[in-house]
């Protein structure tokens, strides 16, 4: 909610109305998670789109509907974006079945971004579950894109089952990185899997990154998340340190439709991003 | 003061048709044992100027179902640097969703709206108009000029016919001017011996007047009604946030409501919406925007299954809260013109105007 990004990507004009764009690429996650790496098809606006982490977006298959996503790739990536999509709904599975090659329509960027300006010179502690990485996946890179400008970052990203982890190609790169302390967890014991075992609350825990100088982002399941900001206060966060990033059931995206509002605040326009402390002053309707 | 004798009302409709405007007019409707409505007038339709409208003339700005754009998924065009990808189109949901390969997808904007004349409106319709302005068409304030409603916005005249009787549900009177309200409006008309006198509010209202069909007089305007007052509904913006947590009031007063939304599409001021698509075939359809309402419990439901507004308490908060606090907030305007529709159609009964009372009485008692 700190930084209110003018809407400049969905027209100005006529916010409603989404621009053609094709389906580049579909990179299948996990079981019930697909990436979905997008271009709209009117090459000057497909060159001049740009966004920052935490800003969301609509995607429609037009005949089918439109949703919500965050935008889950680097902002410093021109030319394509991705959003990355949990089948759960009518539209998630129409957009689950598309194909490179495939029309769709779009209308981002909408919706704050994390704050990273103020965050310069701090350390910086991702924590992270399911798909909840995705808006975290468009920071990380960022942070990365801009490493200079941060002091230790943390990345813990969780799941319940190995093959529930999103993004297996970045895990790679982040964990061959030396200037991130990654750590990717399972809820249980599987055979197959060497890595770190246990919920992303305790991981975070036992990592026990100090709260000085830091900010911590969080976003997942609810109840991942609940845990998280637990243990978080027990590290000695102060909800000024802490922010999320929050979905709702949204239509319009640009503040009118009347589904998405806390109190008189609305998460497509004020938010997504808020910190624990701007959410305290807002009434309690999550 | 200008005056238009009653045998030239229908002229005058007549010339706002002729003129190429669609023109609105409230009517009862055939058969139904008196409930008025707005209606497209066509020539010859009666309109009845006597009594009070069940719905709102919102639909005017804010149709119950509008285009937002049309959509057709085409081959040719060329120039698309992707169309050689292919790939399957989608399935499931009856079509190729998606696009065959080499289709490309265009998008075409709604066409503007014609010219059109809202005649016979109350002060708490037209002033509605003046509420919805505040954020549909308000670059400076919210910031946001919405396309549809500027484009039928800027097109419409209001004609509105001032109320020298009301009825017990009216409460108009606890807003500003109240009856007597100008807000909204090009033309107030006022009630007179064999016509209606007409005042001129702004320019296109005061070009109109000087047409053929209106004659200078010396009569003056009647003495309208006094509603219902609530005192204090501009304090509720501050109070309520102090009783927002108190469940068990919410409960109490929302124990009759049934869910039923009428409070909300008979509003004149209520402009929630939802939006879908509607196919005509598998290659073209458009997005539309229909009303919606937040007394429903599908309104915020989560595909998860979570819904942050799970009952009708919760609900009837939003509704209150948005009305009387938000909006004000965010707009600077209460989002009510007291014109009661809400207690007349309410099918349990409820009286808004007994939640408010409540409601202040209630943020005193907590402050």
């Amino acid at each position: 909610m700190s930084t209110s990004i003018p809407q400049e990507g969905i027209k100005a004009t006529d916010p409603l109305r989404p621009e053609p764009a094709t389906v580049l690429e579909v990179i299948t996650e996990t079981a019930n998670i697909r990436t979905l790496r997008l271009a709209f098809d009117d090459p000057a606006l497909a060159e001049s789109f740009s966004f920052l982490p935490g800003q969301i977006g609509q995607l429609s298959i037009l005949g089918a509907g439109e949703s919500t996503f965050a935008l889950s790739s680097a902002p410093s990536r021109k030319g394509s974006f991705d959003f990355s999509v949990m089948r759960t709904g009518v539209v998630t599975s129409a957009i689950h079945e598309l194909a490179a090659g495939d029309r769709v329509a779009v209308r981002a960027p909408m919706g704050c971004a994390f704050p990273t300006d103020d965050w310069k010179g701090r350390n910086i502690v991702l924590v992270s579950g399911g798909i909840g990485m995705a808006p975290l996946r468009s920071l990380l890179f960022y942070l990365l894109d801009h490493r200079d400008d941060y002091e230790d970052l943390t990345l813990v990203y969780g799941a319940r089952t190995p093959d529930d982890l999103c993004f297996a190609q970045d895990r790679r790169d982040w964990e061959a990185r030396t200037d991130l302390d990654f750590v990717a967890t399972i809820d249980t014991t599987c055979s197959g899997w060497d890595g770190c075992v246990g919920l992303v609350p305790s991981v975070v825990e036992e990592k026990a990154p100090s709260p000085d100088n830091a900010v911590a982002v969080t976003c997942g399941p609810p109840i991942m998340i609940r845990y998280a900001l637990q243990s978080l206060d027990k590290m000695g966060f102060r909800e000024e340190q802490v922010y999320t990033t929050l979905e709702r059931r949204m239509k319009c995206g640009i503040g009118l439709c009347g589904r998405c509002n806390l109190g008189p605040k609305y998460v497509c326009t004020d938010g997504p991003v808020f910190s624990l402390a701007e959410l305290r002053e807002l009434p309690d309707e999550l | 003061m200008r005056f238009i004798s009653g045998e030239n009302i229908p002229e005058l409709l007549e010339s706002f048709s002729a003129g190429g405007s669609v023109v609105w007019a409230p009517r009862e409707l055939t058969g139904s044992g008196g409930t008025v409505l707005f209606e497209r007038w066509q020539t010859g339709d009666p309109i009845d100027l006597e009594h009070f409208s069940s719905l709102s003339a919102k639909d005017v700005v804010l149709p119950r179902t509008e285009k937002l754009f049309g959509y057709t998924y085409a081959f040719g065009g060329g120039g698309l640097g992707t169309s050689g990808l292919g790939g399957p189109s989608v399935g499931g949901l009856g079509g190729a969703l998606g696009g065959a390969p080499g289709e490309k997808l265009v998008i075409e904007p709604a066409p503007p709206e014609p010219p059109t004349v809202l005649f016979g409106a109350r002060a708490c319709d037209a002033k509605a108009l003046n509420v919805l302005d505040a954020l549909f068409n308000n670059p400076e304030g919210s910031g946001y000029k919405d396309p549809q409603y500027q484009s039928r916005r800027d097109a419409l005249t209001v004609i509105t016919l001032a109320c020298t009787t009301c009825d017990e549900a009216c409460f108009c009177s606890s807003f500003g001017s109240g009856n007597a309200e100008k807000a909204g409006s090009d033309i107030i008309l006022y009630p007179a011996d064999g016509g209606l006198l007409a005042e001129a509010v702004t320019k296109a209202g005061e070009a109109l007047l000087a047409g053929p069909l209106f004659e200078e007089t010396q009569m003056s305007p009647p003495p309208l009604a006094e509603t219902t007052r609530i005192e204090g509904l501009e304090s509720l913006e501050k109070k309520l946030p102090g009783i927002f947590d108190d469940m068990d009031f919410w409960q109490r007063i929302s124990e009759r409501c049934i869910s039923c939304g009428f409070c909300t599409y008979g509003c004149p001021t209520c402009y929630c919406f939802n939006i879908h698509d509607e196919m005509k075939g598998d290659r073209e359809g458009e997005r539309q925007r229909t009303w919606d309402a937040c007394m429903f419990a599908l309104y915020t439901q989560e595909t998860s299954g979570h819904n942050p507004r799970p009952t009708l308490a919760h609900r009837y908060r939003n509704r209150i809260n948005h009305k009387f606090s938000y909006y004000p907030e965010n707009q600077g305007m209460i989002l009510c013109t007291g014109c009661g529709r809400c207690i007349r159609g309410c099918p349990a009964g409820l009286d808004i105007r007994d939640v408010l009372s409540e409601a202040l009485k209630e943020s005193s008692k907590e402050q």
